[in-house]
């Protein structure tokens, strides 16, 4: 696992703590009961202290699954 | 706090752990303030399982005047302007300007009673923490932003007399609007963007702020009992063996009103129950004529005892520790040696030990602010008036020999009447301070909350007992709790405590010899447990049945006559229909 990886799982199982290290990479919203607004948002906090940036909530909607959020924060790396 | 430690801390409480269940109320979505509230009250309360649960949004008042008595521990409100009137948020389409102001007024006159009549039907079951509006109000007004409106200040007048109202009341504390900026500057408060898109108009650094701050009124920490300090300067300035008692000072003149402050601060911590003491190397003779000085702030006569001579004040600390009979942790030293503090805190575990600062006047009103919330209580009792003198009195009574014939004469001359009330109420602050404040002689050390306690007391077969005790030398006020409950022949102890200022008295016979007269059971179970702390009780059982309890066990009325020691008390039975007077006889 690279680096981003691994800390995004870390910031998932902080938010789902339920959910088992082997499934958080194919985490989604239709796939986790938890994952309601309340706990994006929270998800989206909880990324935004472990990576130090800003998260853009316009975006919340697409960022419903593991692979989209990694994705996402990939793209801001190669924007930076 | 961060999100994510704050997450952290809530996944590692137990999941066997008692529940704490607190419901948040707050007309906007907590999201964050509610991870940050249950986090920080986890961290004070770590044998229970805090649930935060969130009211409805929108509608603080409404989700107030739903909370039922028994679904909660404790009640947290965090209000805001559009508490008040929507249209003094950000979220409301509602119009502002000059021709809205004298509605919105009138509108959040309307909701401000409607939040306080529903916070003071709660509070007299339930404690509640409220949180006033701590965002800016919005640019409703017709005057620049660096200048008051009268609205503004209208608004601002009635949420404070509806604060103060509420201050009033025994179950309702209130978040300190000025500490709270200090922790949370105003400017860094407010996040329009999180407002507008998730409902949660604070920053996370201020949500994290006001979670801390709820949490702080509901789970304070125990106040500090008592204040041992150091003469030379500290209590005043310069060293009286050197100058002579007249030329030590504490005041402007002498650029040594730090040390003034310092002793009013003592003065007023004294008259709010804190014990003081003294632990000074100096010479008595020269330390008893500045305590004869009359311009002296400090409270002389409320000072005792005082340690004054040449020997290490870590022998000062624990003599004094044993007059007033409370332990090291109670206790706060201050000293302006680092030196003396270092081998104070060496001896005595967990005292608090706390720097003098001579020459720096930001670290001096630092430390008045700090001991100020070392010993802050939020409210007097009666007994906190007693404290000291009682204290003085226990010595007295620690120096008769109990066990000799002089000491039984003593306690046969002594004139104790103790008071029984058994009235099953929870109104009296003291009774559960009692209960979650006494360590040395407490059944099992379990501190309960006041909705638990109040639950406990509507049982079928309740008992409780708030027992009070006089003698000759004065009152000592309220000194011991026994809660439980009586299934058939059987008494149940669940809670028994009593302060360790009434200790020697053998009021802890009189207590048992009262509830096998008035309820005869067969047996007395209590509910032991060992604490760390509670060795004084676990000897006083261990002298009724010739060893010290290992958990739950019973008591005969044969067993306790058998060891029970000749008492002198009168007992009475208080705020019964017919006043009945017991007057015991040697068992």
């Amino acid at each position: 696992m690279d680096d981003i990886t691994t800390r995004l799982v870390s910031c998932f199982q902080t938010v789902f703590p339920g959910l088992p290290e082997k499934e958080v990479q194919n985490a989604s919203q239709a796939s986790v009961a938890a994952w309601d607004s309340v706990a994006a948002i929270t998800l989206a906090n909880v990324i935004e202290e472990e990576f130090g940036m800003q998260v853009d909530f316009d975006r919340l909607g697409e960022l419903d699954s593991f692979q989209r959020v990694q994705e996402y924060l990939l793209e801001g790396t190669r924007a930076s | 706090m961060r999100i994510t430690d704050a997450l952290k801390i809530l996944q590692l409480a137990s999941a066997d752990a008692p529940p704490y269940r607190v419901i948040l109320a707050c007309g906007f979505t907590p999201l964050h303030l509610q991870s940050f509230l249950a986090a920080h009250l986890q961290q004070v309360l770590a044998d229970r399982r805090v649930t935060v649960i969130p009211g409805l949004y929108d509608d603080t008042a409404g989700a107030l005047e739903g909370v039922e008595f028994g679904g909660a521990d404790a009640v947290a409100i965090a209000l805001e302007w559009s508490d008040l009137d929507p249209r003094l948020g950000f979220r409301s389409a509602g119009g502002w300007g000059t021709g809205a102001l004298a509605d919105i007024v009138s509108t959040a006159r309307g909701a401000l009673n409607r939040l306080a009549a529903a916070i003071e039907r709660i509070a007299s079951g339930i404690p509640v923490a409220v949180c006033l509006p701590t965002l800016p109000l919005p640019p409703v007004f017709h005057t620049p932003g660096w200048q008051s409106a009268e609205a503004e200040l209208a608004l601002e007048e009635m949420v404070i007399q509806a604060a103060a109202r509420l201050s009033r009341m025994r179950g309702c504390s209130l978040v300190s609007a000025s500490r709270l900026a200090e922790d949370s500057p105003a400017g860094g408060r407010f996040d329009l963007k999180s407002d507008l898109l998730t409902g949660l108009p604070y920053t996370v650094a201020h949500a994290s702020a006001v979670g801390a701050a709820l949490a702080r009124l509901l789970s304070p920490p125990p106040p500090k009992k008592g204040l041992i300090t150091d003469l030379d300067d500290t209590l005043w300035h310069g060293l009286v063996g050197e100058i002579g008692p007249h030329a030590v000072s504490w005041d402007l003149a002498g650029h040594s009103q730090l040390h003034g402050l310092y002793q009013k601060l003592l003065a007023a911590l004294a008259g709010e129950g804190v014990l003081v003491g003294v632990a000074s190397k100096n010479d008595p003779a020269a330390v008893t004529q500045v305590f004869e000085r009359e311009d002296l702030l400090a409270p002389s006569r409320g000072i005792f005892p005082l340690e004054v001579h040449w020997n290490a004040k870590s022998g000062s600390v624990a003599r004094i520790l044993e007059t007033w009979n409370i332990a090291a942790d109670n206790v706060v030293f201050v000293d302006d040696s680092p030196m003396e503090l270092a081998e104070v805190a060496a001896a005595h575990p967990g005292i608090e030990c706390v720097l003098f600062p001579k020459n720096d006047y930001a670290a001096g009103y630092a430390m008045l602010r700090r001991l100020r919330d070392l010993f802050g209580k939020p409210r007097i009792s009666a007994e906190d008036g007693l404290r000291l003198d009682s204290i003085r009195k226990s010595a007295a009574f620690q120096k008769a020999p109990v066990n000799g014939s002089g000491g039984e004469a003593f306690l046969e001359r002594a004139e104790a009447v103790i008071g029984f009330d058994f009235r099953l109420s929870a109104e009296d602050p003291r009774v559960l301070e009692l209960v979650n404040k006494t360590n040395q002689f407490n059944l099992n050390g379990v501190r309960r909350a006041e909705a638990e306690w109040r639950a406990d007391l509507l049982r079928p077969g309740a008992l409780l007992a708030v027992v009070s005790y006089q003698d000759r030398f004065g009152p000592l006020g309220k000194i011991a709790v026994i809660q439980g409950r009586q299934t058939g022949g059987t008494l149940t102890v669940q809670t028994w405590v009593m302060s360790c200022r009434a200790f020697s008295r053998r009021i802890e016979h009189q207590c048992l010899k009262m509830l096998f007269d008035r309820y005869a059971p067969s047996e007395i179970v209590f509910e032991f447990a060992a604490t760390p702390k509670n060795g004084p009780l676990q000897d006083f059982f261990a002298s009724l049945t010739g060893a010290r309890p290992g958990g739950t066990f019973s008591l005969t009325r044969a067993q306790f006559e058998a060891e029970c020691p000749p008492l002198y008390h009168q007992a009475i039975e208080l705020h019964t229909s017919s006043k009945q007077w017991t007057t015991s006889q040697p068992a």
